[in-house]
């Protein structure tokens, strides 16, 4: 194939063997990471915030004594906890980025001039590539430096970087395709032609997505800019009035510079999650949208899931603000929703299983 | 395959390919010795103070402050761009849907793409002597992120209804 789009794969976007594991590919990453997520933001994320904490004023209560060496052990112990959380937060959102890029990637396949081996070697390339890399991040905490040729990478980390490689590779490579077809005598007509036939479901998740993504923009150029103006103390204000506070065996001013530090911590660490959040459920509502019409259930069924998706990825992002008047129950509202979109999720995948079988039975029969 | 889908698409495609290439770049020179700098600066820091050195202390904090926001920058970008990409791609996909004539839908594929490109890389410059250019870069590229979109959704709910 060279100029000319893939008339199957212009009907429909899990029409050849590539689409089909671009998709499903793309739908089980996105589904484990937002397992992943759910599990990480409760059995590690909260008690590590709380270990960080502990060990920081353990630091400061050396410094009256002037414990040098305690307080080294004390902050490579933070070290380690960041690391623990930093491994564990990129793991979870490269493997849903990932999930999100198959699934534009297997509706684009009928744009890419290239061969057909061209083509699916790519797209194993990039699922291959994509599955390995979020283990390889999540193992950077545990293998470290161990049998390491570098002062600061481990194995692990060379892995994940070599899987990015890759990554890169494979979308080079469709670029390459795209720009290939784009520049040669292209048919300005041939265009998927499922994406403009709307049903009420893929309405409601196209609706639900753009509001979430406007919603998304505005939140994160708000947040920028109070931070630009904010007169607020700021980490560093907050770090040098431990050290001085410390200095002067200050426990009562202490106390209240490490409750400062944890709201600063809290502020920051939530009003991110909920801007990124906002805008990956706002894409995820988006992408969901365009597979409707061979999602194989019932009308009333299908709406049923698209309302139920739609309705946690609002409630994913607002239970993680309220994280900060309610504390533990906007986490559970947050973890609910997030465990909610996972089914919907699965269920969408099984209703696409379901129009392939059925697609797969026909073309046998005909033969 | 309009022009403003060319636009988006490869834009897109181009953006993601070389934001995965940054951030392997970025993981193995830069951002494993930035973590173990902003940790060793923390800890001297607090290491100073315990030895009665409130100045230098002090100087310790603000390079941590320094270098906790320049690491910050470079994840932003290289996230931003990601994801920003993922918009281009869809919005790419759905543009024949959009309620606009040729001519608005070509500036609009160009406002959204030069805005990705740009907000960004305005993040990246605030790191170093570009600063200021940086800013000027960003500020209007994220305004023109948030309008291209309000258009985008405008234009796709009027087709739709």
């Amino acid at each position: 194939m060279t100029q000319t789009a893939h008339l199957d794969e212009l009907r429909e976007p899990v029409a050849s063997d590539n689409q089909r594991l671009l998709v499903i590919g793309g739908l089980l990453m996105i589904a484990s990471g937002m397992l992943f997520g759910d599990v990480f933001a409760m059995f590690v994320l909260h008690p590590n915030n709380a270990r960080i904490g502990e060990a920081m004023y353990a630091a400061s209560q050396l410094i009256p004594v002037g414990d040098a060496d305690g307080i080294l052990a004390e902050f490579m112990a933070i070290g380690g906890f960041l690391e623990n959380r930093g491994t564990k937060v990129d793991t979870h959102s490269h493997i849903i980025h990932m999930g999100f890029i198959a699934l534009l990637l297997a509706i684009l396949q009928p744009w890419v001039a290239l061969s057909d081996t061209a083509r699916r070697r790519t797209a194993w390339l990039f699922v291959v590539s994509a599955m390995l890399m979020p283990p390889a991040i999540f193992a950077i905490y545990y293998v470290g430096l161990s049998f390491s040729p570098f002062e600061h990478i481990g194995w692990a980390s060379i892995l994940a970087d070599l899987f990015g490689a890759l990554l890169s590779l494979a979308v080079f490579i469709y670029f390459w395709g795209i720009w290939r077809y784009a520049r040669g005598d292209a048919d300005a007509a041939a265009e998927p032609a499922y994406l403009g036939r709307g049903n009420t479901a893929s309405r409601a998740l196209l609706v639900g997505g753009l509001l979430l993504l406007v919603i998304g923009y505005l939140y994160g150029a708000g947040y920028a800019a109070l931070k630009e103006t904010s007169v607020a103390p700021t980490e560093v204000d907050i770090l040098k009035s431990i050290v001085t506070n410390a200095a002067a065996s200050d426990q009562a001013a202490l106390g209240a510079d490490f409750s400062a530090f944890g709201e600063y911590q809290m502020y920051r660490a939530i009003n991110r999650a909920v801007h990124t959040h906002i805008n990956e459920m706002g894409i995820l509502l988006l992408l969901m949208s365009f597979v409707q019409a061979f999602v194989h259930y019932a009308d009333t069924t299908r709406l049923r899931w698209a309302r139920c998706a739609v309705a946690s990825g609002f409630a994913l992002p607002a239970g993680i603000m309220l994280e900060i008047p309610y504390g533990i129950v906007g986490s559970v509202i947050a973890d609910l929703a997030g465990f909610m979109m996972i089914v919907c999720l699965m269920a969408m995948l099984f209703g696409l299983l379901r129009h392939m079988g059925g697609t797969d039975m026909n073309a046998g029969g005909a033969a | 395959m309009i022009k403003a889908q060319k636009i988006l698409i490869l834009t897109a495609l181009f953006l993601i390919a070389t934001t995965m290439a940054f951030g392997v770049g970025y993981a193995l020179f830069d951002e494993h010795q930035t973590l173990v700098g902003m940790g060793t600066l923390m800890a001297t820091g607090f290491m100073e103070a315990a030895g009665g050195n409130m100045v230098s202390s002090f100087a310790a904090l603000d390079s941590y402050g320094a270098l906790a926001q320049e690491y910050g920058y470079e994840v932003h970008s290289h996230g931003h761009w990601g994801m920003l990409s993922l918009v281009l791609l869809i919005l790419g996909l759905v543009f024949k849907q959009l309620a606009l004539s040729e001519k608005q839908g070509l500036a609009l594929a160009w406002l959204l793409a030069l805005s990705t490109v740009l907000f960004p890389l305005g993040v990246l410059l605030q790191i170093g002597p570009a600063a200021a250019l940086g800013k000027l870069l960003s500020v209007p590229a994220s305004a023109g992120l948030i309008l291209g979109l309000l258009i985008a959704t405008w234009a796709l709910l009027q087709k739709a209804d």
